[in-house]
């Protein structure tokens, strides 16, 4: 069964990563941009990072099978910092134009701030005008009121819930999400927050419409594998399979294809690396005769 | 510089509306200029195409490049690039922030450009790239590299680190053309140690190794030669004993010693096209 990763930070994992995934069954992944663990100072370090995701994070994936797609943004950490944040969001839109960009994010609350509500509203603007769903980071402290306070604020600026995908969700946050016709993103990872186990209860409850799981992993304590460890748990419980494919292809994929970017045919086969191929030569036109 | 037209090449390769679109974007990109192109070349590969140019050699002037190893979406960047008026700083600011398709439709442009620094500053970014594909696109299947040497910032050293460059890829000497040509001792030095490193390795050797150093022998090319005579891989063979003829066709000083060994080698070789080359060479 193949599976299509919606958010993982491959930016921060090893090349081994990227071959236990692959043989894993992970035909693609979504690396929304992120905070990279500190501050950065200067938007150049955003642009070269923003770089590094469509150029030489997609040839490393590449390299294993794996097509690689990002969402880009100004994430709500640095929302915060002034140093960076109105310069992030006037370089945005180029990189929103880009073939392999199929989201806006992550964008939304972590803090909760009135500047990370600021930046927001001003990226699901972005959003619309590039025609583009959003990906949205919830508060990990506070979560609930945070959720809401999203929710809130997608609602107040008119943009439509199909296009939203609410991460990081839990038991509690399912209950709002679940009416409101947005995805419910749920992170899985070995020892805290949502587990494999919690997840399993979720999708008995609620079933897999408009839900898609991830790992999440970047370069915390996380584990890449949490989409196919929690497949094999869902299976064990007794979940069809074409239940747990919906939840970790098709979902996943119809989500991210709203942008109108996203080729679902070149998905059939693994990714190859754009090389000329050539056989003994015999593809090859000579300039002259080498012995000329 | 007209080197190939885009327009009939797509108009006979792509289907009637893809062929549309194609105009559609040229025309918004002549409009737009380099700010349009910035939106609309990230696009290309989707909605134009990934599908090969049928193989033609396109010569014009000192130009001479192999179109089957260009793509609908790479002609397609080259005639936005035209119509957009796209000069060295364009060039440089797409690549700079292009992703993986961008920048290797703008190196492929390259081959079909006038030679600028604009040009000599890309090929010094593509010998400093881990990303093969882009490699490719700029040195391989057309006579670019050896077009762009004797331009400011592209002497023969450069030349000769991005010949190296190909060697440790394994890259056919054909894709890279006329730069032949150009081998020196210093070349031959280069090759001559990547392969004595990659033996002690237990490595496979560039193939074209001989056929490069027998243009431009130094110290230990005629050991390697002739050793190349008795490697049990049918091409490293073929390539020692066409280096020998192209050796012996502009240096008779040693032939009466290298003629032995072809001799020697001549009955017992197996295949039909090795033993014609060793032939060449002794009948020179
Ligand atoms: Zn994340």
């Amino acid at each position: 069964m193949r599976i299509f990763e919606p958010h993982i930070h491959m930016f921060s994992r090893v090349t081994d990563d990227y071959e236990r995934m692959a043989l894993a069954g992970v035909r693609a992944v979504l690396e929304p941009a992120f905070w990279l663990g500190q501050n950065r100072t200067t938007v150049g370090t955003f642009v070269d990072y923003f770089d590094t995701l469509i150029g030489w994070e997609r040839f490393r994936a590449q390299q294993f099978g794996i097509h690689h797609f990002c969402t880009m943004a100004l994430n709500p950490r640095e929302a915060n910092d002034d140093r960076v944040n109105q310069a992030v969001i006037e370089v945005l839109p180029r990189y929103l134009e880009k073939d392999g960009v199929l989201g806006v994010g992550e964008i939304g609350l972590d803090d909760q701030t009135k500047k990370e509500e600021h930046y927001f509203l001003a990226q699901l603007a972005l959003a619309k005008k590039h025609d583009l769903p959003v990906l949205v980071h919830t508060p990990h402290r506070d979560k609930k009121k945070g959720f809401q306070r999203c929710i809130d604020l997608i609602r107040d600026a008119a943009f439509p819930y199909e296009r939203v995908l609410l991460d990081h969700g839990n038991e509690e946050t399912i209950k709002i999400t679940r009416e409101l016709g947005c995805v419910s993103g749920f992170s899985i990872y070995p020892f805290t927050k949502m587990d494999t186990n919690r997840m399993v209860a979720i999708v008995k409850e609620y079933g897999v419409e408009r839900m898609v799981i991830n790992s999440a992993a970047d370069w915390g304590v996380s584990d890449p594998l949490m989409v196919p460890k929690t497949m094999v748990k869902l299976e064990q419980a007794g979940l069809r399979p074409a239940l747990i494919e919906q939840l970790v292809w098709g979902n996943p994929v119809a989500f991210f294809s709203q942008g109108g970017r996203l080729d679902v045919a070149r998905l059939e086969q693994p990714a190859n690396i754009d090389r000329r191929q050539t056989f003994e030569g015999n593809s090859v036109l000579r300039g002259q005769d080498p012995d000329a | 510089m007209n080197v190939f037209d885009v327009q009939a090449s797509l108009r006979a390769l792509l289907p009637a509306e893809r062929f549309l679109v194609f105009e559609e974007l040229r025309t918004e990109v002549a409009a737009g200029g380099v700010k349009a192109l910035q939106v609309v070349l990230p696009a290309l590969p989707r909605k134009i195409g990934r599908e090969q140019l049928p193989p033609e050699l396109a010569l014009e002037g000192d130009v001479s490049v192999d179109l089957g190893a260009w793509r609908a979406c790479d002609a397609a960047a080259l005639e936005l690039l035209h119509v957009a008026q796209a000069g060295d700083d364009a060039l440089r600011e797409l690549y700079a922030h292009g992703d993986i398709e961008e920048r290797a439709m703008v190196l492929r442009s390259l081959a079909c450009r006038p030679v600028s620094a604009g040009t000599v500053a890309l090929l010094g970014e593509v010998q400093r790239t881990n990303v093969q594909s882009h490699f490719e696109a700029a040195i391989c299947d057309s006579n670019l590299v050896a077009r762009s040497l004797g331009r400011a910032g592209f002497a023969q050293a450069d030349l000769d680190r991005l010949v190296l460059k190909a060697a440790f890829l394994g890259i056919e000497l054909v894709r890279l053309f006329d730069v032949h040509r150009h081998a020196n001792p210093e070349l031959s030095r280069m090759l001559q140690d990547l392969a004595t490193e990659r033996e002690a390795a237990g490595r496979a050797v560039w193939r074209d190794t001989a056929r490069l150093i027998a243009r431009a022998p130094t110290a230990g090319t005629l050991a390697r030669l002739v050793g190349g005579l008795e490697h049990g891989d049918d091409g490293t063979r073929l390539a020692a004993a066409e280096g020998l003829d192209a050796l012996l066709s502009r240096d008779r000083s040693q032939r009466d010693e290298l003629h032995l060994y072809l001799r020697e080698r001549l009955p017992r070789e197996p295949r039909a096209e090795i033993r014609a080359a060793l032939e060449r060479a002794l009948a020179r």
